[in-house]
């Protein structure tokens, strides 16, 4: 289970940051008292759009940064105080995490697998499973470097999954992919969510989030101003789309503003 | 444990399973350094069969019939031109300046008579030469000439006035003893080396970590894989020793094959430059080699965290070499400082890091070094390395450092 609680997580930028963003404030708050929970057995999106805040709660829920305030609790564990246990128990997967494209996807996969402390026999299996499932065999042994986009992206998904988390945190899983290899990973998702892990997301595609989310919550300027089943965000802004209901959400925290 | 020692085999696969890196990092610079050696060696080589074959252009001004006799006498190649008038004597130091003339010579008037009719009180005749440093061909024609062609001129006008020069020769000094030289050729030889090994050590040992350094930290920051290994549940001070120790066996390495790659090359090199090569053999005993072994392994410790250190503040491995660049150059001058240092220096000096190692090897190649100088620059190189480790761990915990 994931629990978080009243997450806030304010950035100090260096002038040259202030500078891009156009702003007199060295205090960015890039997630703002946001809370939500998910539970095994289900798909959770974050929703929002770029900037919202959702790569920032997933990089404090994987150990990556420290939270400003609120506490983060990973399948029982808070991510500060046991950090290395809340990385064993989960999977995860962010665009500008890569692997090193020197080594072959066998190489990198057997690496971390070691890392997270897999033993061999397990590694064997679990390199068969996954490396059948996203098609990896014909290119294992190449070099990272020489892989398309889409290979880079089944084999980074393999190789976060070689410890067989029962947590999986995927950072726009599908971003930059082609249709056939997004579905295949749209598909594992589901697959896994089916065997009773938590697969929490984040993205932008408001049909990804459709399809694939059990529960979304949709994120704006750190915030979280809404949470539900589709249905339930749907019925709550008489829309008959998400991205109608998100837009709806939109206006209305706009206007809160 | 196993999550350092699988990083450690990681980074050095990242190197051996790349032959152009193993070229680069291992052979490249042994092949660099000795060639280089070689051809420096070579060329000057060339440069003094040059000169010493170069017939000197000589003016001679109020040349005397002696001189002239003298230079027929001998076997003396110069070419010769006598000077008889002012626009001649003109000419001719133009000619030196502009580099086709090497020498004037300048007699007195009536030379021969002035030393014929020489009585004691007389002003002694005074020979002027003139010559242009900046040109090659006449500094050395100067140093032949006025050293000693003119030497022996004035020896034959010596002892046609006096007879048997041994009357007025007094004593001789060492002019035929061939056992003067009193040292251990171990020693000896151990000295020389000492001069430059400890400085080419350094300087090997921190090149070859440097660009492997930078690649693995800063490198792996800028590639985005070193998030990757951060989301592993291993601790981050097991990575960065992880990283440390793979920086540390290459460059030690690289380093090893360097020296032994210049220690047997060193008779090759120093011969093509015209030195006695076999003089610049090594011997070392057991005692010697295990001290070595251990300040080469300790230095390359240091070398490695500081590489390390430098690298983990940085963005980019461009970024992360030019902070290497200054340290890299305080290590070439602590390096030259031990070169060129003479005599015994203070035991404080061996808690110096750094400057310490380069003197405690110099002192085991010339047998000097006391085994507190010794224990006290080991102690002090790990205790430094130890102190920027943990640095080192605390910044892979720094969230604004490692995503920076």
């Amino acid at each position: 289970m994931i629990e978080i609680h009243n997450l806030t997580k304010i950035y100090k930028l260096n002038k040259k940051q202030m500078q891009e963003s156009k702003t007199k404030n060295p205090m960015k708050t890039a997630v703002d008292d946001l809370s939500l929970t998910a539970d095994y057995g289900e798909i959770y999106g974050l929703l929002g759009p770029n900037g919202a805040g959702k790569t920032t709660t997933l990089r404090c829920l994987a150990t990556l940064i420290k939270p400003t305030k609120g506490e983060i609790y990973v399948g029982g564990h808070e991510v500060q105080k046991n950090s290395e246990a809340v990385r064993q128990s989960i999977g995860f997967l962010t665009s500008d995490i890569n692997l090193d494209p020197q080594f072959s996807v066998d190489y990198m996969f057997d690496f971390f697998g070691r890392l997270h402390k897999v033993s061999e026999e397990q590694l064997t299996n679990r390199k068969e499973v996954l490396f059948e499932y996203f098609g990896i065999e014909d290119f294992a042994h190449k070099p990272i470097k020489e892989l398309s986009t889409g290979m880079k992206q089944k084999a980074a998904i393999a190789v976060s999954l070689v410890h067989n988390p029962d947590i999986v945190v995927f950072d726009e899983p599908t971003n930059g992919l082609d249709i056939v290899t997004a579905r295949d990973v749209t598909d594992y998702l589901k697959k896994l969510r089916d065997e009773g892990k938590l697969v929490i997301i984040s993205t932008h595609i408001m049909s990804e989030a459709e399809k694939l989310c059990d529960r979304i919550g949709l994120v704006i300027d750190g915030k979280k101003i809404a949470e539900g089943t589709l249905r339930e965000l749907l019925a709550a802004t008489g829309t008959d789309n998400l991205e109608d209901a998100f837009f709806e959400f939109y206006k209305s925290r706009k206007g809160e503003v | 444990m196993n999550g350092m020692a699988t990083i450690l085999k990681k980074e050095l696969a990242r190197i051996f399973k790349d032959k152009k890196m193993v070229f680069s990092v291992f052979l490249l610079p042994v092949l660099v350094m000795v060639g280089i050696m070689v051809l420096i060696g070579n060329l000057v080589d060339n440069m003094t069969d040059d000169i010493e074959s170069h017939t000197p252009v000589v003016y001679v001004q109020n040349q005397p019939d002696t001189f002239r006799t003298f230079l027929e006498a001998g076997d003396y190649s110069y070419d010769i031109y006598s000077i008889t008038s002012d626009a001649e004597r003109n000419e001719a130091e133009d000619k030196i300046l502009d580099g086709t003339a090497d020498l004037l010579i300048e007699f007195p008037d009536h030379f021969d008579d002035l030393i014929t009719g020489y009585q004691i009180g007389d002003t002694v005749p005074q020979i002027k030469t003139y010559y242009n440093p900046s040109e090659d061909y006449s500094y050395e024609a100067y140093g032949v000439i006025s050293g000693q062609t003119l030497e022996v001129y004035r020896q034959m006008l010596l002892s046609s006035r006096v007879g048997d020069l041994d009357q007025i020769a007094v004593f001789t000094v060492n002019s035929d003893n061939e056992d003067m030289v009193i040292q251990d050729d171990d020693k000896a030889s151990g000295k020389t080396l000492g001069m430059m090994l400890p400085y080419f050590i350094t300087i090997l040992l921190f090149a070859g970590a440097m660009g492997i350094g930078t690649d693995m930290v800063a490198g792996e920051k800028e590639r985005g894989t070193m998030a990757s290994l951060l989301m592993t549940p291993i601790k981050r001070s097991s990575i960065a020793l992880g990283k440390v120790f793979a920086l540390m066996t290459l460059s030690g390495l690289s380093s090893i094959i360097s020296v032994v790659a210049m220690v047997l090359c060193m008779p090759l090199m120093a011969s093509s430059m015209g030195a006695d090569g076999s003089s610049l053999s090594l011997s070392l005993n057991l005692s010697q080699i295990l001290m070595m072994g251990a300040l080469l392994l300790a230095i390359a410790f240091l070398y490695s965290t500081i590489i390390a250190l430098i690298s983990v503040f940085a963005k980019t491995t461009k970024e992360a070499s030019s902070y290497v660049m200054p340290v890299y150059m305080l290590v070439l001058v602590i390096g030259l400082m031990t070169m060129y240092q003479s005599g015994s220096p203070a035991d404080n000096m061996y808690f110096i890091p750094i400057y310490n190692t380069a003197l405690a090897l110099k002192g085991i190649f010339s047998q000097d070094v006391t085994m507190l100088q010794f224990a006290a620059s080991l102690g002090v190189t790990v205790a430094v390395s130890a102190v920027l480790i943990g640095v080192i761990v605390k910044a892979f915990e720094s969230e604004k450092v490692m995503s920076a």
